[in-house]
């Protein structure tokens, strides 16, 4: 039993003629590390936005600890955000920006003191107390507007994309801490981003959203290894879609067709991978998502046919990356992407080259008149 | 061989423009200060009467600017930050005084509220006086509030909604988040609308002449001492007392208050939804948004029913006289007209090709004529007149009662709000386009036809429709230049309101109303949104 703590309900909303959510629906366990990742215009800021209060519930509830919240103003529902662009007053110094919220409830001085110091301490931003935001970083200011949230000590934090203004080093090494402090301190946090990579490494759960919908709702493996339309696998990291027809049906083995070029692919899908009233059935159209990682290139002459995953492919072109090498290879009719990690110096220009795909890293998402030859994230 | 030739004009162009600012700028202010003698200075800092209206006008200046900074910022505040009903009818009523000749509001309010007043005596049946210092303060509030409105509009539109929602989400509602955010984010637009509408009401000649009765301020005084008693010596003094504080506020406002703004220091804009304004706020607002508009409206139906009444307070009959008999006033129609056209052009000409030269080349002069562009909008049109009248009406250069000397008093006096918009403009216009340009092949006399010239086009006729319509409704510049020979409109309405001919003063001033109001009209209908005239 799941301890939910943040509940959305049917929740719609519209600017003027655009349906920017769609009733929305989902359950945030206490505690946890929650992402809605989707591209720009999804609708993600603004169900954030909706949550802090700044924008009316139109159609839908918005429950908090079971608290029916749809009326309650911004400040009272104890709901803190940490804006895209900090959103620091200008007016006033580091420790008057922490300190405001503080301020503004009246809270005792000594008390006041107490929480800042301990604030500042998870943060590492004492000596910043005394400038203005104009006169610190980037990076120093993120930290001051997520010290200036976490003093209130909120019962749910938001995060608007807090590192898209971030150089990209920076922004990894905030991720990493950021999660860190969350799991210690145990606040039920909601963080936005467009950024797939940063939903993986942070998330307890991940709602991908696309045009005021969520697409799927699951752990960041879940999300990534068994996406449940041909959206979410291209959303998140990169992916080969290869369109086939399902052949045979075991317990734990499909085969799957391939549409152009006749080959047959293996699939062994997880049980709970697949929704049981959806699983596929012979003579369903269907499309496979194979991750470019999970296509192992062999030895010309390696044994093993079409029943066992081996194929040939011709070799298209090749990108050296350092950590890995991507190929581009013609084969099922469609050009596919395989990434080789830690390849040494030895890249592969035969001609005719040889790979092989595990059964178990293969998806299967039935066709929902969606096509695409491979998504990149 | 064609560079050499490109260079040449380029001096010649440079040279024209810095001649015509030693010429037309800088040697009038000379004159002035040079003009009285040591004595003349201690004869007045003696007189207890100059004292007396340097008091007066510190007053003026005081009262005016505390109100209608005041009255700017609560409708500043209601257009940009509440949803209070009519908002856009509030902005633009609002603007209106901002195109009108700056008497006009005093005159009306005479017809008004004074001793025969339509609403005073009217309505009301009380006989009130409204000649002196409370007659023009109510006069300088409404006709100058514009100003502070306008300014801070911009910056309570450029603050974030995002503060104010970062504010509120921290636990910070109504006036509170009012007193901890939006006020003190505002506070540096504040000071400034509240400078610029300080040089206005010092500088204000119009107002005060007509409604101030006995109460003299600097302004006046200056005026007196020369239709008086002929001492232009008194007059330059007494401009000079009104020159030093509006130099030193407005070179204030414009170096030190400008970088204490918040307003580059908040991210990109987002789209956030208005949040509601409490009940009792939204309708206080409005009331006062609404009282102040009828008092501008009033102004302008003063001076229609004055138009076209027999005798204002003894005679309610209608009539159309007072508009035949503008007949006899064509001249100086026709030559506020004309005079305002040509100094319009000029201006916007004269300044844009300044801005080019100081944003575009480098050149030895470049911070004297940049200086020099922005000096006019320091000096009191009074001091510039008195100026003109004692460097360009004796010899060598005596244009005493030409109509050159109008035009040009009328051209320099507008140069700094062309000059600026130019500056905007071009600021806007990225070096890189001519880059771009340049790469694929374009000459420079080509990239400046095609590339500068179309991007300049909008903002050179909004300065000329500026620098017209300044043109055309200005008292104070021309007032110590005018001659039979020469004299404006304004010059003739000023006169026929001390003789006590209000019908006919106000059916001239309709006219100058509907050639203002027209040629706005006109410029927003061939130009569009391209014409941006709402810039202070």
């Amino acid at each position: 039993m799941k301890n939910v703590h943040v509940a959305i309900s049917n929740v719609s909303k519209t600017f003027g003629k655009a349906k920017v959510l769609d009733d929305i629906s989902l359950e945030i366990p206490r505690g946890s590390f929650t992402t809605l990742l989707g591209p720009s215009g999804c609708g993600k800021t603004t169900l954030l936005r909706t949550l802090a209060g700044f924008y009316s519930v139109e159609l839908g509830d918005i429950f908090i600890d079971d608290q029916r919240v749809n009326d309650v103003p911004s400040h009272l529902r104890n709901a803190i955000m940490v804006f895209q662009d900090y959103a620091l007053f200008p007016h006033m110094n580091i420790r008057e920006n922490i300190t405001y919220g503080l301020r503004i409830r009246k809270m005792p001085q000594a008390e006041i003191g107490k929480r800042l110091e301990r604030t500042i301490g998870y943060l590492d931003i004492g000596n910043l107390l005394d400038r203005t935001p104009g006169q610190i970083s980037g990076g120093q200011q993120q930290r001051v507007a997520l010290a200036r949230a976490l003093v209130m000590e909120p019962e749910v934090l938001l995060l608007d994309e807090p590192l898209s203004n971030l150089d990209a080093k920076l922004r990894i090494s905030i991720r990493a801490e950021l999660r860190q402090l969350q799991q210690r301190l145990k606040i039920t946090t909601i963080y936005v981003t467009h950024d797939q990579a940063e939903a993986l490494a942070m998330s307890d759960m991940i709602a991908v959203m696309k045009d005021g919908h969520i697409m799927q709702v699951g752990s960041p493996s879940d999300v990534y290894y068994h996406p449940n339309s041909t959206f979410v696998a291209s959303f998140i990291g990169t992916v080969n879609f290869i369109r086939g027809v399902v052949r045979s049906v075991a317990d734990d083995r499909i085969e799957v067709e391939v549409k152009n070029g006749g080959a047959t692919i293996a699939v062994q899908e997880k049980p709970q991978g697949t929704d049981a009233g959806n699983a596929p059935r012979i003579g369903d159209n269907v499309t496979l998502a194979i991750r470019p990682e999970s296509i192992k290139l062999l030895d010309k002459a390696a044994a093993g046919d079409d029943s066992q995953n081996f194929f040939n492919g011709k070799l298209i072109r090749s990108i050296f990356e350092g950590s890995s090498i991507r190929y581009w290879i013609d084969a099922f009719g469609a050009e596919i992407l395989a990434d080789v990690f830690d390849p040494g110096e030895n890249i592969v220009r035969e001609d005719i080259v040889r790979f092989t795909i595990e059964p178990g890293k293969v998806h299967i998402i039935i066709d929902r008149c969606e096509s695409g030859i491979h998504g990149v994230a | 061989m064609k560079r050499r030739k490109h260079e040449l004009s380029l001096t010649i162009a440079i040279l024209f423009i810095v001649i015509c600012l030693l010429g037309f700028v800088i040697y009038p202010i000379v004159e002035v200060f040079l003009f009285p003698k040591i004595g003349d200075f201690l004869s007045i800092l003696k007189s207890e009467r100059y004292m007396r209206t340097a008091l007066n006008s510190l007053m003026m200046v005081i009262l005016s600017t505390l109100s209608a900074t005041t009255i700017g910022f609560l409708f500043a505040f209601t257009v940009a930050r509440t949803n209070v009903p009519g908002r856009k009818i509030f902005k633009l009523i609002s603007l209106l005084p901002l195109f009108s000749p700056p008497f006009m509001v005093a005159f009306s309010y005479i017809m008004m509220f004074g001793k025969n007043g339509l609403i005073t005596a009217g309505i009301f049946g009380v006989k009130t006086n409204i000649f002196g210092w409370h007659g023009l303060w109510l006069a300088q509030t409404i006709a100058f509030f514009p100003v502070a409105f306008l300014v801070m509009e911009g910056v309570l539109q450029s603050i974030s909604p995002m503060l104010e929602h970062a504010g509120r989400n921290l636990g910070a509602t109504g006036f509170a988040l009012f007193r901890t955010v939006t006020f003190p984010l505002a506070r540096p637009g504040v000071a400034g609308a509240a400078l610029l509408v300080a040089i206005q009401v010092l500088a204000d000649f119009g107002n005060p002449i007509m409604i101030s009765g006995s109460f003299s301020v600097l302004a006046t005084e200056a005026w007196m001492r020369v239709e008086g008693w002929a001492d232009i010596a008194g007059a330059a003094v007494l401009s000079i007392f009104l020159l030093v504080p509006s130099f030193a506020i407005f070179f204030f406002q414009r170096y030190w208050v400008n970088k204490r703004s918040y307003v580059t220091v908040t991210g990109k804009i987002a789209q956030m939804e208005i949040q509601k304004t409490g009940k009792a706020v939204k309708w206080t607002l409005f009331a006062i948004c609404a009282f102040i508009s009828v008092l501008i409206l009033l102004v302008y139906v003063g001076l229609l029913v004055g138009a076209f009444v027999n005798g204002w307070g003894y005679d309610w009959s209608p009539t159309l006289r007072y508009f035949r008999e503008i007949s006899s006033r064509s001249k100086e129609l026709i030559r506020s007209l004309s005079y305002s056209i040509v100094a319009g052009f000029s201006s916007a000409l004269f300044s844009m090709v300044a801005a080019y030269l100081v944003s575009r080349k480098k050149f030895l002069m470049r911070r004297f004529v940049d200086f020099t562009c922005i000096l006019p909008a320091a000096l009191p049109g009074i001091f510039l007149g008195i100026g003109y009248s004692i460097g360009f009406t004796r010899p060598p250069v005596d244009m005493y009662g030409t109509a050159a000397i109008i035009v040009l008093s009328m051209i320099f006096w507008n140069i700094s709000t062309g000059y600026q918009t130019g500056i905007g403009a071009l600021q806007q216009i990225s070096p890189s386009f001519n880059d771009a340009a340049s790469n694929l092949g374009a000459t420079s006399m080509r990239i400046f036809r095609e590339i500068e010239i179309p991007l300049i086009k909008g903002p050179f006729f909004s300065s000329f429709i500026i620098s017209f319509i300044r043109a055309v409704t200005t008292l104070s510049v021309i007032v110590f230049l005018s001659t039979s020979k020469n004299a404006v409109v304004t010059f003739s309405i000023m006169n026929l309101v001390s003789d006590g001919f209000y019908g006919k003063a106000a059916a001239l001033t309709c006219v100058l109303l509907v050639i203002s109001f027209g040629t706005l009209g006109i410029a927003k209908l061939l130009m569009g949104k391209q014409v941006q005239l709402f810039k202070v």
